[in-house]
């Protein structure tokens, strides 16, 4: 019987497992202490370790990054939480400045391993509170870049991401955080003892053979459902979980859309100078050839407040569906 | 205990440094941006002995002095100035960003952004219960950032073992201190982050020492930050390049007359501790041992363009 935990607890259960096991993991960020964060990913880790270990910081995300970067020099393994991806822009100095290229810089002889936890996607809250923005960090040389899709990654891949000895931005859904086990029909079965889910390693979670779907993150469970209504329709979707951007695992999507011949990415962050061009890019450049391939992303607008508003730009199931029958529609 | 003519030693180190670094510009070898510190040597030599290894230490853009003072090996610094595979960094770094493992010391060409990592030294001292003090030698363009701000206050609201030291050469590129500040001085802005503010004739070693000194001590038995201001002139422009226009000729002039050497050389005289003749001999030995290093490097290689891929990650897949 697997446990019905929500996505935040499994988050949680990593950093727990990870601090056990390495003393020089330690937590800095807004609410993550007594707290346990605002969205639960934090929980019981200042009563378990205190306060020296999970530290609660004021409203300084400059601070908090910047920190980081000390503490890493200084042979700490820190986790910053940055409450939402959105307040990124206030310190994404010293994210792309130091934190992805002090490895760098010093021609390999300073490592950053740092994890910038953080929470995107949209659940309503309007443009400041609702983006992706995996996109620019992975144009950022030197970031990893996960965002998993389900309760069994979330914790995996939070494992490998603290392990990891280069920085990792780990980008948790907001829509996800609070899904529990029982809502997933893959991913759901998380085991209380430590593992790794490798980090550039996407997943197939769901075999077909008239198209391939490449998503991640939020856009995975309402693609596969998609994928499972249209197959009363006779369309047969492969979809594939991405798991990381960078790196991008274009190998199991060529491999698919080599067998598919049809290639739909599905990203929840914005359309252009993205990851969808990226991939595309990158499948036509494996050579594979492909019949049809289209993208279905928020259009180059910000997420919009009213509801009508944006569903009208944020991909859902309906809006999967359409754009899965329009790209098997072609010739 | 350093004494003044230790001081001065360093001092003649860090000018003729700058100077073999000057060397670099007209010939190309530096391709880039060179930004020296020449007339504020008194400060890099008034930091030097107070640091152990374990201490941390980050600097800005203009980084040659603080490093020197940490102890950084020279030959290594030059050789990743004059961008060679022999440097500091293998080459990848540039003369902005110096890293030292070993010694803690580490540079950022942002400014502002040292303050934040310099605090996080410090957090981490605190959480391994270490009396290691870290110090981040800013200048006073700094001071009106946000980093700065946000780092002196979570250092001030934790009491951590933090020395900021402003190097306040009066101005940010072409923008005077009184045009950019609030308040006349950087120092008396320290009751705001509860730490300890000290203003100190950043031209005068001993004073530089002291004031320094005593924040570092501070810092060691756990009494919390300071933030150390340093008076200074910059002699050169912001970069090798800058036409610095926007400085008088004769404001140039009349603050390069006092010059940090020369002040100490003549304490030095004054006091009986060294001859004139004995600090020009002395000042011809580091300048030719310079010119040596500086021979040396120049035979290096730069590092081989295959190399360029490298280090961007350290586990690659």
């Amino acid at each position: 019987m697997a446990r019905n935990l929500n996505i935040s607890q499994c988050v949680a259960e990593a950093l727990r497992l990870e601090m056990e096991r390495d003393d020089t993991v330690v937590v800095l960020g807004e609410d993550v202490g007594r707290q346990g964060g605002v969205f639960g990913a934090t929980r019981g880790l200042h009563k378990i370790f205190g306060e020296n270990r999970v530290v609660d910081t004021p409203i300084s995300e400059t601070a908090i990054t910047g920190m980081g970067v000390g503490l890493a020099l200084d042979g700490y393994r820190p986790v910053l939480e940055i409450m939402f991806v959105d307040f990124i822009g206030v310190c994404l100095d010293q994210v792309y400045n130091a934190i992805a290229k002090n490895h760098y810089m010093s021609g390999g002889r300073v490592r950053m391993p740092i994890v910038i936890k953080t929470a995107g996607g949209a659940v309503g809250s309007g443009a400041q509170h609702s983006q992706c923005l995996w996109g620019l960090f992975a144009h950022l040389p030197g970031l990893k870049v996960v965002a998993p899709s389900n309760p069994y990654d979330a914790k995996g891949l939070m494992a490998s991401a603290v392990e990891s000895d280069d920085p990792v931005v780990y980008i948790e859904h907001k829509g996800l955080l609070l899904s529990r086990s029982e809502d997933f029909t893959f991913g759901y079965d998380v085991p209380e003892s430590r593992y790794t889910v490798p980090i550039g390693q996407a997943a197939v979670i769901r075999p077909g053979n008239h198209l391939t779907l490449a998503t991640l993150s939020g856009t995975v469970l309402p693609s596969f459902a998609a994928a499972n209504e249209l197959a009363a329709e006779g369309i047969d979707v492969e979809v594939i979980d991405l798991r990381s951007v960078v790196p991008l695992d274009t190998d199991t999507v060529a491999a698919s859309v080599a067998k598919t011949g049809r290639l739909l990415i599905v990203d929840e962050d914005y359309a252009s100078f993205g990851l969808s061009g990226e991939l595309l890019t990158r499948v036509l450049e494996s050579g594979v050839s492909m019949s049809a391939f289209s993208r279905h992303a928020v259009p180059d607008v910000p997420i919009p407040g009213a509801l009508s508003l944006e569903q009208a730009v944020v991909p859902n199931q309906s809006s999967i569906m359409d754009a899965i029958r329009e790209v098997v529609a072609r010739p | 205990m350093t004494t003044l003519r230790e001081r001065f030693g360093y001092m003649m180190w860090m000018r003729e440094f700058e100077l073999a670094c000057l060397e670099g510009v007209p010939t190309r070898e530096i391709h880039g941006e060179l930004h020296t510190a020449v007339g504020q040597e008194a400060i890099g030599a008034g930091m030097a002995g107070f640091l152990r290894a374990d201490d941390a230490l980050t600097s800005t853009h203009r980084n040659h002095l603080h490093a020197i003072a940490k102890g950084v090996d020279m030959r290594a610094m030059l050789a990743e100035i004059f961008e060679k595979e022999t440097g500091l960094c293998g080459g990848f770094g540039g003369h902005m960003h110096l890293f030292d493992q070993s010694l803690k010391f580490s540079a950022t060409g942002i400014v502002g952004a040292g303050v934040p990592v310099a605090v996080g030294h410090a957090l981490a001292a605190r959480m391994r219960g270490s009396d290691a003090v870290s110090v981040a030698v800013i200048g006073d363009g700094a001071v009106n950032t946000g980093a700065f701000h946000e780092a002196m206050n979570f250092a001030g609201v934790h009491q951590l073992s933090l020395v900021v030291l402003v190097e306040n050469n009066e101005w940010a590129i072409s923008v005077p201190f009184e045009k950019a500040s609030a308040t006349p001085t950087v120092a008396e802005r320290a009751p705001a982050w509860a730490a300890l503010g000290v203003r100190v004739d950043g031209t005068d070693v001993e004073a530089v020492a002291d004031g320094f000194g005593a924040a570092v001590e501070r810092a060691r038995r756990g009494g919390g930050p300071s933030l150390v201001e340093a008076t200074c002139y910059r002699f050169r422009g912001h970069f090798e390049g800058d036409a610095d226009t926007y400085r008088t000729e004769k404001e140039k002039e009349a603050r390069r007359a006092h010059d940090p050497l020369e002040i100490t050389a003549q304490t030095l005289i004054d006091r009986g501790e060294a001859s004139a003749d004995e600090i020009a001999e002395r000042r011809e030995t580091i300048s030719a041992a310079m010119a040596d290093m500086l021979r040396s490097v120049r035979a290096d290689k730069q590092p081989s363009p295959d190399q360029a891929m490298r280090h961007v990650f350290v586990e690659v897949a």
